[in-house]
Formats: C-alpha cells, sequence, structure tokens
C-alpha cells in the first residue's frame, strides 16, 4: 500500500489547472516537483493540504480517502519560499503555535528548545521574524512545520531566496531533520542541483500535466521527452540502432556511432539521454582504456557557471554539453577551437522512451 | 538664479503644483473663517446651550452605536470580498459600494420606503424596532452610510494580508474561525483601525441620509449636522458655526489617524 496516492485529480482555479494527475509515493519518500512557472506545482501542493477542493479525482493518505477532509484534519505540513511566518509572533510562538494544539502546555517550551537548538536557532527565539536573515527565518519556518510531527512535508522552493552557502547550510539542517523522522516530503524546486542529494523520486510538470514521474535516476538520465530533457540538462540524440551484440548494441547517428549497454532491435530508430556530468574530455586520444565510446570532437563554446563549465562540442553536426570543473578547465588550458576527445562508458549511453512528435 | 531655476522646473510642473497649492488654499481658508468668524465666548456659550447639548450627546450615542455595527458587518463582508469566490460576487460587490456614490438623500429615500414599507417596516415594528423618525433611524442611517467605507477599508486590508499565513496556520491544526481569530485579525489591526475611525466620521457627519429617514425635528432626532442646518435656516448662525467647528474637529482627527495606519482606501 502506497503511503500518499493521488488519482486522477483535476483542479481548474482559472490562471492555474491541473490536468488528470495520478502519482503514488511510499512513507519516507523524497519526491521532488520540478517544472516551469505556472506548470501547476504550487495548486498540487495545495491540493494535497487541501486548501482547493479538486474538481474530480481522490486523495488518498495511508490508504484511508482525504480527498474531503479539512486541512486542519490532515497533519500534513507546509513550508513557502516566502516563509509565511507569522510577524506578530515572535520566533518561539511561530514555532510552538502548531504544537500548543496537540501538546501539554507544560512540555511546550522543552520542545521547542529542543526544535530551535537542532535547527541552530535557539538564540533567536526572542526575536519578531522581520529582525531575521532569510536562511534563519527559513529555519524558523521548518521548526514550525517539523515540531508537529506531521504525516507528510511539503515544501514550496524553500530554499530559492537564499544565497548559496545558506541553501547549503539549511539544507542539510533539512536531511538531518527528515531522516531522524523518516519523514516523507515532498518538494518543488527549479534548482536541480539542491535536489541531487536529497531526493530519491522526480516529477517533472508542465502545463498542468504530469509529463514523467519516477526513481530520480531514472528521470534524469532516461527522460521521456524532449521537454523534460531539457529541463533536467539530458542531450538526447535520435540514431538507428545498426547492430545488437552480446553485451552491447551499437547506434549510428550523423558521422559517428555510439555504444550502449542497452538492449534495442537492430533496424529500428532510437532516442538516446546523454548526461552531461558522464561524459568525460581529453585531449589526447587515450589508448588502451575500457570506454566504449572514444570520439573527436571540436570544443565551440565555454559557458562559465560559477564552480563549473558547460563546454559545448561539436562531433560533426551534432552538438554535446560536457559538464567539467573549472579546475579542470584550466588543469588542461582548454581553449574554444580545439580538438578534444570524448569518452562516454557505454553505460552511461541510455536509450530512452519514444519521443512523441508533438513535443517540441 | 531664479530664472534658471524655473526653466528647470518646467511649464508643465508650475502649472500643475500651482493648482494644487491653490485649491489648498481655498479650502485653508474656508476652514479658517470656520475658526475666526465666530468669537470664543460665542462658542464657549453654544457649547453650554441645552440643544446644542442635546445634539452633542445624541451625535456621539449614535455614532458609536453606529461604528460598532458597521465594524461587526464590515469585518466580514471585508474579508469575504477579498478571500472568497462565489457566484454573484461582482454584483454584491457593487451594491455594498453602491452608497460611496449614491447621494445621501437618494440612500435616505431608499431607506425610507423599505423600512416604511408594511412587509419589512410592518415585521420590524412588531418586535418593537421602528426606524422611521426614531432615533434608531438615525443608527440605521448612520450605518448604511459608513458601511461601504468600512468594507471597502477592511477588503484592502485583508488582501495584502498573505493568504499562505492562514494556509500555514490550518496546516497546522486550526480551523478557519481559529486562523481568522490568530491570524488574520491581529495582522489587520490597523486597517481595522482605520476603518473604525473612517466610519465613525462618517456616521457623525451624515446628514442627508438621516434627515429622510429619522427626521430633522428639534431636540429629537437632532444630530449635529441637524443642528447646523436648523439654525442656518433660523438664522442663528453662532449654534451652526459651533457644530461646524465640533463635526470638523471630529474628522480631523479621524483623518490624522487613519494616515498614521497606512491603509489605502
Amino acid at each position: 500500500m502506497s503511503f500518499l496516492r493521488i488519482e486522477n485529480l483535476h483542479i481548474n482555479l482559472g490562471e492555474f489547472y491541473l490536468n488528470d494527475i495520478s502519482l503514488s509515493i511510499d512513507r519516507g519518500d523524497y519526491l521532488v516537483i520540478i517544472g516551469p512557472t505556472g506548470a501547476g506545482k504550487t495548486i498540487l501542493l495545495e491540493s494535497i493540504i487541501g486548501f482547493w477542493p479538486p474538481d474530480r479525482g481522490q486523495i488518498y493518505l495511508e490508504g484511508k480517502d482525504i480527498t474531503n477532509d479539512l486541512p486542519e484534519k490532515r497533519r500534513i505540513g507546509i513550508v513557502y519560499q516566502d516563509y509565511a511566518l507569522l510577524p506578530h509572533f515572535t520566533v518561539f510562538k511561530n514555532i510552538a503555535y502548531g504544537l500548543k494544539k496537540i501538546e501539554k502546555p507544560g512540555r511546550i517550551r522543552e520542545k521547542v528548545e529542543e526544535m530551535a537548538v537542532s535547527l541552530h536557532i535557539d538564540h533567536l527565539l526572542h526575536r519578531k521574524p522581520t529582525t531575521l536573515s532569510g536562511g534563519e527565518q527559513q529555519r524558523v519556518a521548518l521548526g514550525r512545520s517539523l515540531i508537529v510531527e506531521p504525516k507528510l512535508l511539503l515544501m514550496d522552493e524553500p530554499f530559492s531566496a537564499l544565497d548559496p552557502m545558506t541553501r547549503r547550510e539549511t539544507r542539510q539542517l533539512l536531511q538531518q531533520a527528515v531522516k531522524k523522522k523518516n519523514t516523507t516530503v515532498i518538494h518543488i524546486s527549479h534548482d536541480l542541483d539542491e535536489t541531487w542529494s536529497l531526493a530519491n523520486k522526480a516529477a517533472v510538470f508542465k502545463d498542468g500535466k504530469l509529463l514523467q514521474f519516477g526513481a530520480l535516476n531514472e528521470v534524469f538520465t532516461r527522460p521521456e521527452s524532449r521537454f523534460v530533457a531539457d529541463f533536467v540538462g539530458a542531450t538526447i540524440l535520435t540514431g538507428n540502432v545498426v547492430d545488437n551484440g552480446q553485451d552491447t548494441c551499437t547506434i549510428a547517428f550523423d558521422g559517428f556511432s555510439l555504444k550502449s549497454t542497452d538492449e534495442a532491435q537492430p533496424g529500428t530508430q532510437v532516442n538516446v539521454a546523454l548526461r552531461p556530468e558522464n561524459i568525460i574530455v581529453s585531449k589526447k586520444n587515450p589508448e588502451e582504456i575500457s570506454v566504449q565510446n572514444v570520439l573527436k570532437s571540436k570544443l565551440e563554446e565555454i559557458v562559465n557557471e560559477g564552480k563549473t563549465s558547460f563546454l559545448f562540442l561539436k562531433l560533426h553536426h551534432t552538438k554535446l554539453k560536457v559538464l567539467v570543473t573549472n579546475n579542470a578547465v584550466e588543469q588542461l588550458k582548454i581553449k574554444e577551437g580545439d580538438n578534444l576527445y570524448v569518452l562516454i562508458k557505454s553505460a552511461n549511453v541510455r536509450i530512452v522512451k519514444e519521443i512523441l512528435a508533438q513535443d517540441k | 538664479m531664479g530664472v534658471s531655476a524655473l526653466r528647470k522646473i518646467g511649464l508643465f510642473q508650475i502649472t500643475f503644483l500651482f493648482l494644487t497649492v491653490f485649491i489648498t488654499l481655498v479650502l485653508l481658508l474656508a476652514i479658517a473663517s470656520l475658526i475666526t468668524v465666530p468669537s470664543w465666548e460665542d462658542i464657549r456659550q453654544n457649547i453650554w446651550n441645552p440643544e446644542m447639548r442635546f445634539s452633542l450627546r445624541l451625535s456621539l450615542i449614535t455614532g458609536f452605536i453606529s461604528t460598532v455595527m458597521v465594524m461587526i458587518f464590515a469585518l466580514p463582508i471585508g474579508y469575504t470580498l477579498s478571500r472568497f469566490n462565489f457566484w454573484g460576487k461582482g454584483l454584491v460587490k457593487t451594491i455594498i459600494d453602491l452608497p460611496v456614490a449614491f447621494p445621501e438623500l437618494v440612500l435616505g429615500l431608499c431607506l425610507l420606503l423599505v423600512f416604511g414599507s408594511d412587509v419589512l417596516g410592518g415585521a420590524l415594528k412588531a418586535v418593537g424596532l421602528n426606524f422611521v423618525f426614531t432615533k434608531k433611524g438615525i443608527v440605521v442611517a448612520q450605518f448604511f452610510t459608513a458601511l461601504p467605507y468600512a468594507g471597502r477599508i477592511l477588503k484592502s486590508t485583508f488582501d495584502y494580508i498573505n493568504p499562505r499565513m492562514e494556509f500555514v496556520s490550518r496546516s497546522l491544526g486550526y480551523s478557519m474561525f481559529e486562523t481568522f481569530l490568530h491570524i488574520s485579525l491581529p495582522l489587520a489591526k490597523n486597517g481595522i483601525l482605520a476603518a473604525t475611525v473612517i466610519s465613525f466620521a462618517r456616521c457623525i457627519g451624515t446628514f442627508g441620509t438621516v434627515l429622510i429617514l429619522a427626521g430633522g425635528s428639534y431636540m429629537h432626532t437632532e444630530v449635529l449636522p441637524i443642528t447646523l442646518y436648523l439654525n442656518i435656516s433660523y438664522g442663528n448662525m453662532g449654534m451652526a458655526l459651533t457644530s461646524g467647528i465640533v463635526l470638523m474637529v471630529v474628522s480631523f482627527v479621524a483623518i490624522f489617524v487613519f494616515e498614521r495606519t497606512e491603509v489605502s482606501l
């Protein structure tokens, strides 16, 4: 029995809508929801918690139909990007707010202090939220939600307003807190970096529809549509299977071919997904190496992304994106126009489901 | 220097600035003459006049009751218009707002017709509520005149409160009503203060509606604006000016408090 099951959920709020959403997760899962603005991600969270009654469809929590339950009866917590702290309460009162409903008065102070210590905000308990930094406010919001031990924790871009350092710290604290209680989490994010270390499942939304749902690794390495591929940063190439050998199959592209450990019928057309972080580049042609795919390419562009850089390579007419550290760019002294060898393990050449024609 | 400064400001700015300052000065002159024309001795005597004392007392009592009634209704109305979507919401908003643009006399006439009718008026009379040409009628007249102002202020106040705070409260086990009490009301306190002072000022200052529904009868349904009107018609300028000054002080205090709350109308 799945922990949370959503069946054929339809909801229309005019500007935002969800169309026939079905998905289910198990206890202790950490689901990350990604998708562009206006995809209906927030509406999904707010209908799971019960703020918007669905037009059609059911939501089950622990096997019980909660579709018509009031939000206050569901024991689902929510953390927003803008924290939504109560400005007329102190930090202490904010965290204690939900606890007052379920805990004996004598135990509240002790429990709030314990939670505050674990989130490193115990020195802020007497302050008003507006006097705190973004990271501190978000930890207060987290503490307020976690202290009542919700069955399910929903987070709507909780880190997007934080600077990178604070984000890392807050993420670690969240990770500890969630692990300790084995809390089931649904987390909306537009930053894929922050989801890798947290999530085990992923769902991609667009225009109110669920495009793909599955294990995080599956969604990232085997995107089922070009949109999902673009969104998760994978490159999709279309080629023809020319041979299906014992361990690998060979797929021919425009001017080169790749070996993949996935199975495919010779003579059929397939799409493969390549992740930029799974491609290695070398200035010299490496010999006697286990990697099955070694191809010569030309470096067209280097785009610095802070700690890492994207290399845009050209193999004949095909463009390829590779993620490397800035250290590597410096050490290898690579520059635009260089010839580089591309190394891809055949296990990283993933054949993905047929990509629909109408999908852009 | 003066010429070059003028060139920098430009004709457009000068014209607009002049018009603004000109009208402000005319208003200021009008207000000043209200205070400067009568002597302080006159005002002191008029204030202790039995008619004025009756009128002032009745204005304060009716104004207080009406303001309380207005707030009891305007809070749920403002919250409803801000938070809930329902069929016919646009119509409800228009009807409640209507008295803002309605001439007070017409509003009074409408109220007179409905409360003087056999259907509603008769039913209310049966339970001891007669609103036509009575002191109770003053409260009804003031209530309907001031309600749209309070409703609008409170709607815009609730519009500014992030609904996510209320969502979070509900996710933490608080019902809608508890959330309204613990979150929405405390956060709306500036708006509530603004709506209260504006309502009180409107209630105290309502003339046309009171005149038609409650009648402007001497020492019976005589509130401050009625005193001003009656004494003007008798040619008793001292009394008229004194009630004018009292009304002006009330509105000045109301606007002063309102501006401090930083709430938009």
